[in-house]
């Protein structure tokens, strides 16, 4: 029987009213929101009417297909080769812009293998978009697993109780109070193909040796760039959760197994990473969370290149909804990226149930 | 000032029912405590007189008014807690104050009976002090001052000397009760300790499992408890309960005995028992005298031995491999492996009926 | 290497030479930062192949600083930020923890579903709504002192009402009440306070650590905004900090004067942390506590 007496509706509900509307209209709105846009040809600015287009926006992006080209012959069934000897292929385009292939209408090429005499191609309605794709997850792959140790070993090597570890812990956590737009433009001094201070320092410590290289300029050490960076600025942050969760653990433990005897790594391994098996989850999440949303270190260091090698998928969404003001197609790259975050968290909920 | 009645009071989370109808009426003026094992309802019922637990079903009046759906605040009812409850942040004499400042008393009427909290609880040294300053049994005075300020009806305390340490236990039981002669006022009062309830209460209502099993003044239910379960409960060390046979029966007297018990004469109280079957016979440990051989009612051979100085405990085993305590109110020795014979005033002890033997019927 | 493991003098000694070594990796690009914003360019290019790079040594001025003054409105842009994150800061105090309380001590309908929402929220990046929400603030309403306008972009509420309140200010506020003692907020409400009373008597003056937390949370991420004011402020007379940045390095202004920029809107940042490094460190750790 509910009873006024412990119910309090009204209370209750003004309380939690301001918060509420606030989130439910700049949260929970918005993010249906997206997944409504998704689905039509809204623009931000617009004289025509919007229009609902389905799945388009969807098939735009992620339209992917494998094309085979076979060696172009002559009469007598003889692949035809250049003056260098290369087996001649038709063009691409031939397949794209065919009347035969209308599945393929208005695809690009991605890359390309050669398998056998034929070349296999991967074409794709919108290859930018794969790209930022693909750097999306590489920056995940590489970041998490490296910034997760690396803060780790920081978390292991402060959680000594010796003079001053105050100060060194204040000045590992340093960066992250630091904007992340700030660190970017130092950043791109520090990789600075002629004046950069990481070119100097890399031919101060091999005598000369070092050929200076233009980080950010260079479409194989752009995405790497960036990455070292991330983790640079970030690693504290996570140093800090690992810390919290080694404090977690009892030190009574830690008395046990020195008791019976335990070298430093058996006692890391069998009271120190068992005690961390939900931070480990925890860091690793955020990190993979913070990673899918990166956009200011590209916005601000390398806009997407060199060579659309540094395009992510935010970053993108970004240069769609706001730069070309297509804020559907902004949107679609929207609920992909939160499709992927979904998942992830839900991996996260099954890894850390109970058991 | 005001009398608390409680008609049919039920409560339930969900289909679990916690206070299973109870019917209580506490005169005013009168110290009423709520005793019990941990779960019985004790609690649960004080907060449903607090306003704090809603109530299922049933009734509550306070000084003759339905309260049911009335907030806390509007039963004037006062209520010391366990854990205290002083409000951290604030000196001693803010927190005092605080159910004044709340209902906007002026600064006049507050320092006034703050001032009045303060002597009668003999702590006006300590009004500018912050909690964390102050010993468990001078926060537990805070809140008590913070509910005599506001005079209300009825105070409610819920096992408030549960976290102090023996020695200021006493102290604040004696306290309390000097309190109370003061006071005057309507006061019920929650504990799981039996010496708080026979030292302090007017009548004592005994709980268990959500239902009332007796309630009395306290040297009525020690003398003569309704059941079982009140005979077990109050008393240290426990009333001796032995399994025994009824070998006869008259108007309102049984002859029963066992194997161990030469056969006695026991009064039933008007307790239904049947010729031939089980019954249960209660005696208090206190109540068992050593007698020389031959003229004991009940033959045991000496377990286990506590001497306490002013008593001693002994535990024996009887013939019938049953366990028995007695108390001797003196310091005696005793060995191991000892025979006893025991013999005790068979007016004193209560015979119960056999619960497995009651079902069957 | 024979280090003798009974040596605790040379254990420590190498021990503190890997914590030095590791802070000069996180402390060098700040260093670099401050020293360079007192260069001229000239100099400033030249250092960076020797050491003096890191020390403030050479033709040391403030010109960089009046240099950035001259040539953008940088005091208004600090004022901008200062002051969207001044009261974003304030109202998400206030209104998270009002949600909180409601969350953590009333009961009432609905109240289990609308946390589950609240949290669910929390699995939202900002930047994939970033979009949507561009497009809603661009037509929601607004009535000014100079009647009712449409459209948000371009203003200061804008900027402040969709960060007041979030799913994470809200759960660490519901996470700290709930573990305040039960029977104080009772003792309030016996004592005849009412629910806004035990809010602001008893239940404010107690929540100091959560109250510094959540604000370190929200100042860092107020004051570091840089996706939302970019996507939805053009103004100059609007716009933040961060944004403000982006477009003074885009004039292609001497790096010295970058530097200045760069120190200016970083180091009260520092300094504040500084003087607070337990409390942030704290407000972090208190994050990951959660789930």
């Amino acid at each position: 029987m509910a009873s006024k007496l412990t119910l309090s509706n009204r209370a209750g509900w003004t309380f939690v009213l301001p918060g509420f509307a606030l989130i439910s209209a700049f949260i929970v709105l918005p993010f249906f929101f997206a997944i409504g846009l998704s689905s039509t040809n809204q623009r931000l600015l617009s004289p025509n009417p919007t229009q609902f287009v389905g799945l388009e926006n969807y098939q735009q992006l992620l339209g992917l297909a494998v094309v085979t080209l076979e060696p172009e012959r002559d009469d007598a069934g003889e692949m035809l080769r250049n003056e260098a000897g290369e087996i001649q292929y038709p063009r691409l385009r031939e397949i794209t812009r065919s009347e035969a292939y209308p599945q393929y209408r208005g695809m690009r090429e991605w890359f390309r293998w050669q398998s056998g005499e034929n070349v296999m191609i991967v074409i794709a309605s919108d290859v930018v978009f794969m790209k930022a794709l693909v750097n999306t997850f590489l920056f995940v792959l590489v970041v998490a697993p490296v910034q997760g140790s690396l803060a780790l070993m920081l978390a292991l090597l402060i959680n000594h109780k010796v003079r001053g570890i105050n100060l060194f812990r204040t000045i590992y956590f340093m960066p992250v109070v630091v904007s992340i737009v700030v660190v970017s433009l130092l950043w791109r001094f520090i990789y600075d193909g002629q004046n950069g201070l990481l070119n100097s320092i890399l031919q101060a410590l091999t005598f000369g040796l070092f050929q200076p290289v233009d980080w950010l300029g260079n479409p194989s050490t752009a995405l790497p760039a960036v990455m070292a960076m991330s983790i640079w600025q970030a690693v504290g942050f996570h140093m800090v959760i690992w810390l919290a969760g080694l404090q977690t653990i009892s030190p009574t433990l830690y008395e046990a197994a020195a008791i019976e005897g335990a070298s430093r790594w058996q006692t890391f391994r069998y009271v120190t990473w068992p005690g961390l098996r939900n931070t480990a989850v925890l860091v690793l999440v955020v990190i993979t969370m913070q990673g899918f949303a990166l956009f200011a270190q590209i916005d601000v260091m390398t806009n997407g290149g060199p060579l659309d090698s540094t395009q992510t998928l935010v970053f993108q969404a970004v240069e769609r909804g706001y730069g070309k003001q297509d804020i559907s197609g902004g949107s679609t790259i929207s609920v992909i990226l939160f499709a992927i975050v979904l998942a992830i968290s839900l991996i996260q909920r099954w890894l850390t149930r109970e058991r | 000032m005001a009398e608390v009645s409680l008609k049919g009071v039920k409560k339930s989370f969900g289909r679990v029912e916690i206070i299973k109808g109870v019917d209580i009426h506490i005169n005013d003026g009168e110290f009423v405590v709520f005793v019990g094992p941990s779960g019985c309802g004790k609690s649960t019922l004080l907060r449903m007189i607090a306003g704090l637990e809603d109530i299922t079903e049933g009734t509550l009046e306070i000084g003759g008014r339905v309260v049911n759906q009335l907030q806390p605040k509007q039963r004037g009812v006062a209520m010391v807690f366990q854990s205290y409850a002083i409000f951290p942040h604030m000196t001693v004499r803010e927190n005092i104050a605080f159910g004044l400042t709340i209902a906007r008393a002026s600064k006049q009427e507050k320092q006034q009976k703050v001032a009045e909290a303060a002597r009668i609880l003999q702590m006006e040294h300590l009004l500018d002090r912050r909690p964390s300053q102050l010993s468990g049994g001078q926060r537990q005075r805070v809140a008590i001052g913070r509910a005599i300020t506001r005079k209300p009806a009825v105070f409610l305390f819920d096992e408030p000397l549960s976290n102090l340490d023996a020695a200021l236990r006493m102290d604040m039981r004696m306290e309390i009760g000097r309190l109370r002669r003061q006071l005057g006022t309507t006061m019920i009062y929650v504990t799981h300790d039996q010496v708080e309830a026979m030292t302090l209460a007017d009548r004592i209502v005994v709980l268990k499992d959500g239902q009332v099993m007796q309630i009395g003044a306290p040297m009525e239910l020690y003398h003569e408890p309704a059941n079982r379960f009140v005979a077990g409960f109050l008393g240290a060390p426990s009333m001796n309960f032995l399994n025994v046979d009824v070998l006869d029966l008259d108007g309102e007297a049984a002859m029963v005995g066992n194997q161990s018990l030469e056969p006695i004469r026991v009064a039933t109280r008007g307790r239904p028992f049947r010729k031939g079957g089980k019954a249960i016979l209660g005696v208090r440990p206190q109540y068992l005298r050593a007698v020389q051989s031959g003229k004991g009612l009940l033959h045991g051979i000496v377990a286990h031995a506590e001497r306490l100085g002013s008593e001693t405990v002994v535990d024996l085993s009887l013939r019938d491999n049953s366990e028995l305590i007695a108390a001797f109110d003196e310091d005696k020795v005793f060995e191991p492996g000892d025979a006893l014979e025991l013999t005790f005033d068979t007016a004193l002890a209560h015979l119960f009926p056999d619960e497995g033997e009651l079902q069957t019927h | 290497m024979a280090v003798n493991p009974d040596n605790y003098g040379l254990r420590l000694f190498v021990r503190y030479l890997v914590l030095c070594l590791i802070a000069l990796i996180f402390i060098f690009p700040l260093v670099f930062m401050i020293n360079s914003s007192f260069k001229p360019d000239s100099q400033l290019l030249a250092d960076t192949s020797s050491l003096r790079a890191f020390l403030p040594v050479g033709d040391i001025s403030l010109n960089n600083y009046f240099g950035a003054f001259r040539r953008a409105p940088v005091g208004l842009f600090v004022l901008n930020s200062v002051l969207v994150t001044g009261v974003t800061v304030l109202l998400s105090l206030l209104i998270c923890s009002l949600a909180a309380f409601s969350f953590a001590f009333l009961r009432w309908k609905g109240r289990d579903v609308l946390l589950s929402i609240v949290i669910a929220t929390l699995i939202i990046p900002f930047e994939t709504i970033a979009i949507p929400l561009l497009l809603l603030v661009s037509k929601l309403p607004w009535i000014g002192l100079d009647g009712l306008h449409w459209g948000w972009l371009n203003s200061y509420r804008v900027q402040i009402i969709p960060w007041v309140a979030d799913g994470l200010t809200i759960f660490l506020f519901v996470q700290y009440f709930k573990g305040l003692p039960g029977e104080l907020i009772e003792a309030s409400r016996v004592e005849g306070a009412s629910w806004w009373q035990v809010y602001y008597r008893l239940v404010m003056p107690l929540s100091g650590p959560v109250l510094a937390t959540a604000a370190i949370l929200k100042f860092l991420v107020m004051y570091n905004q840089y996706l939302w004011p970019l996507i939805v402020v053009q103004q100059e007379s609007y716009r933040p900090v961060m944004v403000g940045l982006g477009y003074f390095f885009q004039l292609n202004v001497a790096w010295g004067e970058v530097m200045a920029y760069l120190t200016l809107i970083t180091v009260p940042v520092l300094v504040f942390y500084l003087l607070l490094q337990r409390a942030f460190i704290a407000s972090i750790a208190s994050t990951g506590v959660k789930g």
